[in-house]
């Protein structure tokens, strides 16, 4: 059999095009940037279940790529995941973990549980060892109760009563630790949960624009999307721009006239069919 | 299709051809030899005698049926079990495949969880793919692309059910059929299974373009009732409906009980 050599068999993943990509940045090419939610999200567990919050804003470095994007993830009815790092990871891996748990309650005819989430999403994520950098808080509330998790990049979790990940994390951490506290009702865990996600977004960089909750209870989801807008966008003018001729000065003019190029031929046999 | 657990190479193919024709199957099991070669090569006469004995499998598989309504679709099937000691309610011979999508089958169980389990795993990776909810035409097709396949690869037979597949999505309501060949049929009703040329009679005569899903729950209480050995009840029938709710359900023997009384 003529053609290619075969190369040993390599497990994993395919490093070759680094040392092109090496050579193309030694010679000046900028390589881009991914994606990355810089982000505050957060978790808590209240007396009937969980609340999850998250920002809205994704950043490509110092440039803000999405002013209002969706950070908290579905997982199964019962079952949300706030998501940070890159934005690609933390989608396709959500996604794929909500895709394996639907084929799951298919097969076993029940309602999913938080903490064979928690399972799939770390094996995924230990199996690429840190490369697919995605960390998580995880929450909902199955036949065993209500349940939070945080999942780190390399596969490790936690499981907490009170949880913040992201960039935005020491902001909102200090707003849970001076105030959470056992036994919340619903309307105090989503006014601490939106203040701790105000506190990322005026205090970190990274994370902006609006508060989304997510309270999930027995039996009931409820998606607050853009719960609050603390950051209205302020247009230069509602009525629109006028430019009215003489306001501009003219330094030079020139005309030039288009020739015209188009000849009609008189006569001539008609196209045929 | 890449997950046959037996390849030959081609030189045992020919001196096992002439064996492998002349293989008769019994309708219940298919008696296959130690590694026979049990592919499926035409027959002078152009028929595929493998898929003719799934065929037969089929046809003497437990009645059911399927009728699409004008706001939805049932389909309902025989549940008869070997001995009265078999706990009813661990069978469930109706399954979902995507919330607004069902399927019902005549002919051998365990065929029917294989394609069951390939067809849903398939749903999921069209809506990961496309980000759409599967339409029923394309799950049809790929789960008769699935069972072709099992006609025309090494080591492996047809599967030896016919499925009768229910949804609701955005073109409304269909029925379908899909038979060990691979090939889907759509029907406004149909039936499979050991009663089938009654059964279809029947729902010849009594279909109507017209008809609301619970003129056709009752027919299809009737159909199955005409062809039943002994006394139908709410244990051993199972019936799945899917409305213009599009969430595809079966129904619980209380509610089958209801239907029963209203057909009485």
């Amino acid at each position: 059999m003529t053609g290619s050599m075969d190369l040993p068999a390599k497990g994993g993943f395919d490093f070759d095009l680094c040392r092109r990509n090496n050579m193309l940045e030694k010679n000046g090419l900028k390589l881009p940037g991914f994606l990355k939610t810089g982000t505050t999200i957060v978790g808590l567990v209240f007396q009937d279940g969980v609340v999850l919050g998250a920002d809205t804003r994704a950043t490509e470095g110092p440039i803000v790529a999405d002013k209002n994007c969706e950070k908290i993830h579905f997982m199964a009815p019962n079952i949300y995941c706030c998501g940070a790092g890159t934005a690609a990871d933390t989608e396709a891996v959500t996604d794929m973990v909500s895709s394996q748990l639907q084929l799951h309650r298919y097969a076993t005819g029940r309602e999913s549980r938080v903490i064979t989430a928690l399972t799939l999403l770390k094996s995924h994520l230990f199996r690429y060892q840190g490369h697919v950098s995605a960390a998580l808080v995880l929450g909902g509330v199955d036949c065993t109760g209500p349940h939070l998790h945080t999942v780190y990049p390399h596969g490790s979790t936690d499981t907490l009563p009170f949880a913040t990940m992201g960039s935005g994390s020491l902001a909102a951490m200090s707003v849970f630790e001076s105030r959470f506290k056992e036994g919340l009702t619903r309307e105090e865990g989503i006014e601490l949960v939106s203040d701790a996600i105000r506190a990322g977004i005026f205090n970190d960089l990274g994370s902006g624009s609006n508060v989304d909750v997510c309270v999930i209870t027995k039996g009931k989801t409820e998606y607050l999307r853009n719960h609050q807008l603390p950051n209205p966008r302020t247009y230069a003018s509602s009525k629109g721009f006028s430019f009215t001729k003489g306001q501009t000065e003219v330094l030079s003019t020139k005309i030039i006239p288009l020739k015209q190029k188009v000849e009609v031929a008189e006569g001539g046999d008609a196209m045929e069919e | 299709m890449g997950d046959s657990q037996y390849s030959f190479s081609l030189t045992t193919f020919r001196s096992q051809l002439s064996l492998s024709l002349s293989l008769s199957l019994s309708a219940e099991t298919y008696r296959q030899d130690d590694f026979k070669w049990v592919s499926v090569p035409c027959s002078p006469s152009g028929k595929l005698v493998q898929i003719e004995h799934a065929l037969t499998a089929v046809g003497s598989g437990q009645t059911s049926l399927g009728i699409k309504a004008s706001n939805g679709v049932v389909i309902a099937t025989e549940k008869k079990l070997p001995s009265i000691l078999v706990d009813e309610t661990s069978v469930q011979k109706i399954q979902a495949l995507t919330p607004n999508i069902g399927v019902v089958y005549s002919g051998m169980g365990p065929d029917f969880r294989v394609l069951v389990r390939k067809s849903r795993k398939q749903a999921q990776q069209y809506y990961l793919l496309y980000k759409e909810t599967i339409p029923v035409t394309q799950l049809v097709r790929e789960t008769a692309a699935v069972m072709q396949e099992f006609t025309q690869s090494g080591g492996v037979r047809p599967f030896g059910v016919s499925l009768l597949i229910a949804g609701y999505d955005d073109n409304g309501p269909q029925l379908y059929q899909v038979d060990p060949s691979g090939s889907y049929f759509s029907w406004k009703a149909s039936a499979m299974g050991k009663n089938v040329s009654n059964a279809k009679t029947f729902l010849e005569k009594r279909y109507t373009e017209d008809m609301e899903l619970d003129d056709a729950i009752h027919t299809a209480i009737l159909t199955l009732k005409e062809g039943y050995e002994g006394q139908i009840s709410s244990n051993n029938i199972e019936i799945g409906i899917i409305r213009s709710d599009r969430e595809f359900r079966v129904l619980s023997p209380a509610e089958i009980k209801d239907f029963l009384e209203e057909v009485e």
